[in-house]
């Protein structure tokens, strides 16, 4: 019998780590490495650079700048190979080198996640499929946390709506169909929206491809065939289910940064005038090229970043201040306390902790500084105001004049977008005059390239007039029920609005955004916390609310149940898929598993489809916390194409290019 | 039943058997002297190849066809290969019974699975120009020696990549041989080259004299463990030496005059050296035996030992395992042989075979242990079932024991037997099976079509059986001459409900034998949707490839599908076969995105996808450097929408932006004066922002009236621009006007964060939308404490007055002022 093994993350970094110094040890020599540049952050939070150097790589090129010199013989690609734009980058720098160089190179190509049928082809077009030596790295989810696995696909949100291209769909696919050979099968899939319903059917379609292949590769991952005894489900979000929650501004500690200076595969770039000379995180942090700016570690490791990152911002302050009271008085006690040597000794031995806390607490207190400053700023505060209005459900129309206002006082374009989908979404479109008139005033404060970026919105179904002519620009599903979350409705059902969440305390996950509940959450809370949920929404209906609460708490409900009204509203199709194995092995394992079942703590993946925000990552941890208080022994872990941000979002549509020379 | 130590051999200290695996082997009219002959590792197929250089009897026209045959080790024609490529200077096979033949001119050949059907690939680095002159191979590539002493070689036959390896003298080479990556130190093949005197190694990088004086060396070896080296020196000595020419082992004189056709290791620890008809046998230390043949004879290196082959028969030339010795050795005392002696008496219900056990009960679980591995070294069934029926015995007294071993080697035996059989032909001895793995042995079986032994090994081994019923099948579809209906169903029938079957596999087969119904049939069985897509490409359904590429999620295998067609077809019916499959549209429209924008215009004029098709002009223009194309592009745009009334305000803002780069010409025309100024890439904004901050108020307002901006924005504007270029002298004109579209408060924050305290309190008493408390702040932020305290008192606030005082003393004249009116309000009250 399968033993229990557990979802860990820090597994999946290892393989990669793993697979890929093999894969250089198996290049003979010293070699040059040209890397992606998207990948470069995603390797390192599986390799130090330093390692990499122990195993032969000499320099680092990225493939962009397409700048690899001749100073080696052995040069190695890493690079993705699921799109063509890329493979052409290397087989373009592969037949550059050839005919410049001096000397014979030999040629590693290593692709990510896999070797594909199209950049055979295109090397093969280029002729240089005969000259290098092909293998793959299997480089799919990476850790960003012990609760978060990524994808980190930066392009995916981009790539499923904009240009509707479900390549990040098999990739999800495929990356979550290799827990599943680890784990066993998912025994329940709950997911919504039309994107997930695809996933679904995807694993659903490699579960049955894997058992007839089964025999031919190998037989020991027959494991695959039968549920998981340590996974309890998988809950699939679309995100186009649910846009608000990434437009809206993240008030979390690390939604912030994220907000002001964007993380990067747990890394965040600042200003040295805020990290101070001596990084608290020397190790990880390298100075970059400016010398003013400096890179920063965030993550779990970091012990008070860890308390602070799902703080709501407000009590961040607060939160700091206890903690340099703390230290200072652990501090002066050595004064005090240290009579004996022995107390001195085991005083000394804190000291590194110590100062490690002392660092980290000034990094945080600077940077928290600093977002200050942002926040107390007169727009950030009018760009909140409008946000909360609108997803208040305020007439949206009382907010124009805010918004005209801040596009002539010219705030960044993605700030004026987000406020403008996020209207647009909530109250399903603009009434067209007004549309056009927001059109006019971005073209000629932004510039009329942007008439590009708001085509693309409008076919990303972000920036849209209400009903009439416009709607069949957004495709021809528009229209139809299901295809627009009802907000007004969804809003009462499912409780979006809290108004009096407590933030220092959270009570509820509309802390993340001090009132608002982001609708994917909720959507998690519905298969996860039925009787919470329940109780919630019963408090503000009454009636037949209550055979609601009755339902929610029966022990045996799964999957959307009882809340299929609610999701009715919501956009995109319902999905609730059981994944049974054969019965006979199903119940030999219940028999043997049986003795250890109470107690077992199981594991609930929650997969972001299109990216999830960090505001959504606090409360779906919040979630986590409250299930356990509960008593239920789930443990929650949340997997995703890439974390993304309002910005991140918008800027998929933006045009770049403009007509300056 | 002869004593198994009939054919032992005594050389030096050791013991080497000769087992006569089979009889009658070849035809008496094949002339085995004249034929190069190589051998599959692991008692494989042996491919025979006529030697060109030897004159051979004239047998009419038939015989004089070249070819390759392929034999079993028992003698069977296996599979004749016709040949008509040219001289072969290579052949040899690989461990998975891949047969490589490489022609002169470089040309190599790799016949998978004992078929006629070849993979080729070109050996190049000017094997062409200066041609192969021999090869020799390991178990998964092979190294080319070239005319001018180039070496070559190919490490794998997946996806081989001739490797050229560093340059060797020029000189003659005597003879050469290589040692195997997985033997060598460096992990990676090394030659060794017998030149003039001496040696040289010559791996990827490096070619190092080995110093050596005695050459030159008619022959050259290694053993199969890689760790020594024979050499034949012309005066007819052996010299066994380590791989690393540091330690000479031993030396014998074989006193021949003639030099022996072939010299070969023998496992790990002899030399066999090879005459027409005679064969020697060189132990450790010089030690030798001689056998001598009635016909030609020919040498087969193995892992474990040598087969010797003649006309007559198969030899296997081995050292007696140590198991069989300890076993058998004349006057041997171990345990393991009192328990054989234990048998042999319990057979004549002799008492006798319980004293024997009482004799050795100490050791009889190590003698049963023995007796097991003894059985395994065995050819003759006899001696397997004496032998473990004495472990058997030893077992039963034994209170426990472990059987697991006694269990394998049963069946292990059982397989091993079943293939040795002479129909079979591979006389594998036990360390080969183990070395080859059932697996293998059963792809081996299938290769010789032998499926029944195949399906009864794999089901008694419990391996999965289905690449043996898909190979079954594939071999049907080829030569069965039945009608297509009924193949297509006896298949389907007799592969229902088995694991693991691979459709696809099959109707490839069939294909390729052009029987393209029968494939297609198949085809449908295929679960697999991905699998059925390049077989789909090549039977050219494009359509039907196209949906189940979709069908499997697989952008990559959509994106092949996609290429292959835009190849294939015309530019229109490219178009029609997306157009109705939206997953492919996007992806079409994805990649040409990156790469190939005429496509993506052709698709959107196509379609009638006037935004996309403007967008795109757009862009095009974006990417353009001067004004006038740019304006062109744009106008394009704009008339590609003209007829559309759902676009009318993209193409008014089309216009709008040819407007705009032609009112920037103009400017940066009219201000190059004072130095160039450019407009071009600003927004209308950023234009106005930067024209009032350049003073040229006027301008900024006729643009303003020809773009119709609102008031309230241009208000925004100016005051940004005025504030951002410090023009205060603006800033206080503007102060007198009566009204601002915008109110005052943003004229008042902006200049206060300027740093101009003065200028800001000009706005204060204009800002009416706010309350006297705000405006009290708003007076001490200008620094003008007095006025504050007059707002407050206008306001009757005690408090804030009181506040003030408190704050800001009662010194000098604000002092005396907030004093005042604090009066005042006390005095009103009163």
């Amino acid at each position: 019998m399968a033993p229990i093994v557990t979802l860990n993350t820090s597994d999946f970094a290892d393989q990669v780590r793993r697979d890929l110094l093999q894969l250089l040890e198996g290049v003979r020599g010293k070699k040059n490495l040209v890397i992606q540049k998207d990948l470069a952050g995603t390797v390192s939070l599986c390799v130090k650079f330093s390692t990499l150097q122990e195993y032969g790589v000499d320099r680092v090129f990225f493939l962009e700048n397409d700048n690899v010199d001749f100073s080696q013989r052995n040069v190695v690609f890493l690079v993705r190979g699921e799109k063509a734009k890329d493979a052409g980058m290397v087989a373009e720098q592969v037949k550059r080198l050839r005919s410049e160089s001096p000397q014979d190179h030999e040629f590693s190509i290593f692709w990510v996640p896999r070797r594909t049928l199209i950049a055979n082809q295109i090397l093969e077009d280029a002729g240089v499929l005969g000259e290098a030596n092909v293998a793959e790295l299997a480089l799919q989810f990476v850790p960003l946390g012990d609760d978060l696995l990524s994808l980190e696909l930066e392009d995916a949100f981009s790539d499923l709506y904009l240009r509707r291209d479900p390549t990040p769909i098999f990739a999800s696919a495929s990356a979550l169909m290799k827990i599943q050979q680890q784990m066993g099968l998912f025994p329940r899939i709950t997911g919504k929206g039309d994107h997930a319903k695809r996933l679904s059917e995807l694993l659903i379609r490699m579960r049955s491809e894997l058992t007839t292949a089964d025999s031919v590769s190998n037989r020991g991952s027959s494991l695959g065939l039968n549920p998981s005894t340590s996974i309890e489900s998988l809950v699939i979000i679309d995100r186009e289910v649910d846009l608000p929650s990434v437009l809206l501004t993240q008030l979390t500690y690390e939604g912030l940064i994220d907000e002001f200076f964007h993380i990067e595969s747990n890394q965040v770039e600042l200003d040295t005038s805020i990290t101070g000379t001596t990084g608290p995180a020397a190790s990880q942090s390298s100075t970059s090229q400016q010398g003013l700016k400096r890179k920063v570690q965030l993550d779990g490791n970091d012990t008070l970043y860890g308390t602070l990152r799902d703080s709501n911002f407000a009590v961040v302050g607060p939160l700091l201040n206890r903690v340099a009271r703390r230290l200072q008085s652990t501090y002066e006690s050595r004064n005090t306390a240290t009579k004996t040597t022995a107390e001195l000794r085991e005083f000394v031995t804190k000291l590194p902790g110590y100062q490690a806390e002392q660092a980290s607490l000034k990094l945080h207190t600077n940077l928290a500084e600093e977002i200050i400053k942002h926040t107390r700023s007169e727009t950030f505060s009018r760009v909140l105001e409008v946000q909360q209005n609108i997803a208040a459900g305020a007439d949206p129309t009382t907010q124009h004049d805010n918004i005209s206002e801040l596009i002539a006082r010219d705030v960044p374009l993605p700030t004026v977008l987000r406020l403008l989908c996020l209207e647009s979404v909530m109250n399903g479109g603009l009434r067209a005059r007004d549309l056009e008139n927001f059109k006019r005033d971005i073209l000629h404060a932004y510039g009329h390239q942007h008439l590009v970026t708001l085509t693309s919105l409008e076919k990303l179904g972000l920036l849209t007039a209400r009903g009439g002519a416009a709607a069949n620009l957004v495709g021809s599903q528009a229209g139809k029920p299901g295809t627009q979350t009802d907000y007004p409705r969804v809003r009462r059902t499912l409780q979006l609005i809290f108004d009096d969440v407590n933030e220092s305390e959270p009570d509820d996950i509309a802390y993340a955004y001090s009132g608002y509940a982001p609708l994917s959450v909720r959507l998690v809370q519905c298969v996860l916390q039925k009787s919470y949920l329940a109780t919630l929404s019963a408090g503000n209906r009454g009636g037949g609310a209550q055979q609601l609460v009755a339902m929610a708490s029966t022990a045996g409900t799964q999957g959307w149940r009882p809340f299929e009204d609610a999701l009715k509203s919501v956009r995109g199709v319902t999905v609730d898929e059981t994944q049974t194995g054969e019965e006979k092995a199903v119940r030999a394992r219940q028999i043997l598993s049986g003795a250890r079942e109470g107690g077992q703590l199981k594991t609930v993946v929650i997969f972001f489809l299109g990216g999830v925000c960090r505001a959504e990552i606090a409360a779906v941890r919040w979630v986590g916390r409250r299930l356990i208080e509960e008593g239920k022994n789930l443990r929650l872990v949340i997997c995703t194409t890439a974390v993304v941000t309002g910005d991140r979002v918008v800027g998929a549509a933006i045009e770049d290019n403009s007509f300056s020379r | 039943m002869s004593k198994p130590t009939a054919d032992w051999e005594r050389v030096g200290d050791r013991f080497y058997r000769k087992t006569q695996l089979y009889t009658s082997v070849f035809d008496q009219d094949l002339e085995l002297e004249n034929y190069v002959i190589a051998g599959a590792p692991y008692s494989g197929a042996l491919a025979f190849y006529r030697d060109e250089r030897k004159i051979h009897t004239y047998r009419g026209t038939q015989a004089a066809k070249s070819s390759i045959d392929i034999y079993s080790c028992a003698g069977k024609l296996i599979r004749r290969i016709n040949w008509d490529q040219g001289a072969i200077k290579g052949l040899g096979w690989s461990e998975d019974e891949k047969l490589l033949v490489v022609t002169e001119s470089g040309d190599v050949r790799c016949y998978s699975d004992l078929q006629s059907d070849f993979d080729p690939f070109s050996l190049g680095h000017g094997a062409e120009a200066h041609g192969v002159i021999a090869c020799r191979f390991w178990s998964s590539g092979f190294v080319a020696l070239l005319g001018n002493n180039n070496l070559v070689a190919v490490s794998q036959y997946h996806e081989p990549r001739p490797k050229l390896l560093a340059v060797p003298p020029e000189e003659p080479v005597v003879s050469w041989t290589l040692i195997p990556p997985a033997e060598s130190l460096s992990r990676s093949v090394e030659v060794l080259l017998a030149i003039g005197q001496t040696i040289f190694v010559v791996d990827a990088t490096d070619c190092e004299d080995r110093g050596l004086d005695r050459g030159p060396f008619k022959h050259i070896s290694v053993s199969s463990n890689g760790k020594y080296v024979a050499l034949y020196t012309e005066d007819g000595k052996v010299w066994v030496v380590s791989s690393d020419f540091q330690n000479r082992l031993s030396e014998y004189d074989s006193k021949s005059k003639t030099v022996p056709k072939d010299m070969q290791w023998c496992g790990n620890n002899a030399v066999v050296l090879a005459w027409e008809d005679e064969v020697h046998l060189v132990g450790p230390n010089g030690a030798a035996s001689r056998y001598f043949y009635d016909g030609w004879v020919h040498l087969i290196p193995d892992y474990d030992g040598v087969r010797v082959f003649t006309n007559d028969i198969c030899e296997f030339l081995q050292k007696v395992p140590e198991a069989t010795e300890e076993v058998f050795r004349l006057g041997s005392t171990s345990p393991a042989s009192i328990l054989l002696d234990a048998i042999d008496q319990l057979d004549k219900r002799s008492p006798k075979a319980d004293d024997n056990i009482q004799l050795i009960k100490a050791d009889l679980d190590s003698a049963v242990d023995a007796c097991v591995r003894a059985a395994g070294q065995e050819y003759s069934i006899h001696w397997q079932k004496q032998l473990l029926r004495a472990a058997s015995f030893g077992k039963s007294v034994l209170d426990l024991y472990n059987s697991d071993d006694f269990v394998d080697m049963l069946e292990t035996l059982r397989v091993l037997n079943g293939v040795r059989f002479y129909e079979v032909g591979i006389p594998l001895s036990y360390d080969q099976y183990m070395r080859l793995t059932p697996e293998r042995l059963i792809q081996r079986l299938i290769n010789r079509n032998e499926y029944l032994l195949a399906l009864k090994i794999a089901e008694y081994l419990r391996l999965p059986t289905d690449n043996i019923y898909v190979h079954w099948a594939c071999q049907k579809v080829k030569v069965s001459s039945d009608p297509e209906e009924e193949i297509c169903q006896m298949i389907v029938q007799r592969l229902s409900g088995k694991p693991g079957i691979s459709f696809e596999i099959i109707a490839r087969a069939a294909y390729d034998e052009g029987r393209t119904k029968l494939a297609t049939d198949l085809l449908n069985y295929e679960p697999r949707a991905g699998k059925q897509v390049p077989l789909l490409l090549s039977m050219k359904e494009d359509g039907i490839a196209l949906d189940k590429a979709i069908e499997s999620g697989d952008t990559d295998l959509v994106y092949y599908v996609l290429i292959h067609l835009r190849k294939k077809l015309a530019l229109a019916s490219f178009f029609r076969t997306i157009n109705t499959r939206p997953v492919a549209t996007a992806l079409v429209e994805s990649s040409a995105r990156d790469q190939d924008t005429e496509l993506l215009k052709d698709l959107y004029y196509q379609d009638d996808r006037r935004l996309d098709g403007a967008n795109l002009l757009l862009e095009d223009a974006l990417k353009q450097k001067d004004a006038q194309p740019r304006i062109d592009k744009l106008k394009l745009a704009s008339k590609l929408l003209q007829d559309s009334r759902d676009h009318s305000f993209h193409a008014k803002a089309l216009d709008e932006a040819q407007r705009l780069l032609r009112a920037q010409e103009g400017l940066e025309k009219d201000l190059s004066g004072d130095g160039a100024v450019t407009f071009a890439g600003l927004s209308l904004n950023e234009t106005l922002h930067k024209l009032i901050s350049l003073n040229q108020a006027r301008r900024a307002t006729s643009l303003q009236s020809a773009f119709s901006v609102p008031p309230k924005t241009f208000a925004w504007i100016q005051l940004r621009a005025l504030v951002d270029s410090r023009n205060w002298n603006a800033l206080e004109e503007l102060s007198r006007q009566k009204k601002s579209p915008i109110g005052w408060e943003p004229y008042f924050n902006a200049v206060l964060g300027a740093g101009n305290t003065r200028l800001a309190s000009l706005y204060v008493p204009k800002c009416t939308g706010v309350g006297p408390k705000e405006k009290v702040e708003m007076w001490i932020k200008c620094g003008m404490v007095a006025k504050a305290a007059e707002e407050a008192y206008k306001s009757k606030d005690l408090k804030a007055l009181e506040e003030l005082r408190g704050n800001f003393g009662t010194a000098g004249q604000d002092g005396v002022e907030i004093e005042r009116y604090i009066g005042l309000l006390r005095g009103g009250k009163r």
